[in-house]
């Protein structure tokens, strides 16, 4: 899975039909600058950081078999400090880290949030 | 799922049984990588495309049994290049 960083939605009207009605996101995946559309059937605002999964995983996470995605949200992360993410990488040379990398992050499959 | 332009149409009249007659259509990304993708909807040149990859490309196509690795699976309304480069 994939920590990423959501940027803002994508519209786009003329789509396959297989695609629905399902909202997309551009998101940033974190340590590089290149952008990804994912599958939002969450319901992230702008600036979240979220967990996305990618290959045939994301085809079920997205609903069906069937449905034509190859990158889906599957949480949004409650926190992250990005800074401290980066610190968790580089352990050996901070050695006592205040907070780990990982004890902030939990998934939100709490289907009130979606929209 | 990228966000790619569509610089141009591919002609191949010689080409694999499971590929059929879908219209291909050669994409560019951010950095000005060529790749060929199909294109179910029919992008035009300088439209830019969300596009599929992996196995989601195959069902994206319509039929699972097309050989593709690369689907167009939409148009987008509203992106500009600056956007995009960066």
């Amino acid at each position: 899975m994939k920590i990423c960083q959501v940027e803002g939605t994508l519209v786009a009207t003329a789509r396959i039909g297989s695609l629905q009605n399902r909202r997309l996101l551009v998101v940033k995946e974190r340590g590089s600058n290149g952008k990804q559309v994912a599958v939002d059937p969450v319901g992230c605002k702008p600036g979240d950081w979220v967990i996305a999964v990618g290959s045939s995983a994301a085809r079920d996470a997205a609903g069906s078999k069937d449905y034509p995605s190859d990158l889906t949200i599957v949480g949004i992360i409650d926190y992250w400090d990005d800074a401290s993410g980066q610190a968790g990488a580089n352990a050996g040379a901070n050695p006592a880290p205040k907070t780990s990398s990982k004890a902030g992050v939990k998934t939100d499959a709490n289907p009130s949030r979606r929209t | 799922m990228q966000i790619l332009r569509v610089v141009r149409d591919l002609v191949t009249t010689k080409r694999n049984f499971w590929l059929s007659a879908k219209a291909l259509r050669v994409v560019e990304d951010h950095r000005g990588n060529l790749e060929v993708a199909l294109d179910p909807l029919g992008a035009k040149p300088g439209d830019f495309v969300v596009t599929i990859g992996l196995s989601a490309a195959r069902t994206a196509a319509g039929n699972p049994n097309i050989t593709t690795d690369l689907t167009i699976g939409g148009i987008i309304d509203h992106w500009d290049e600056e956007r995009w480069r960066n």
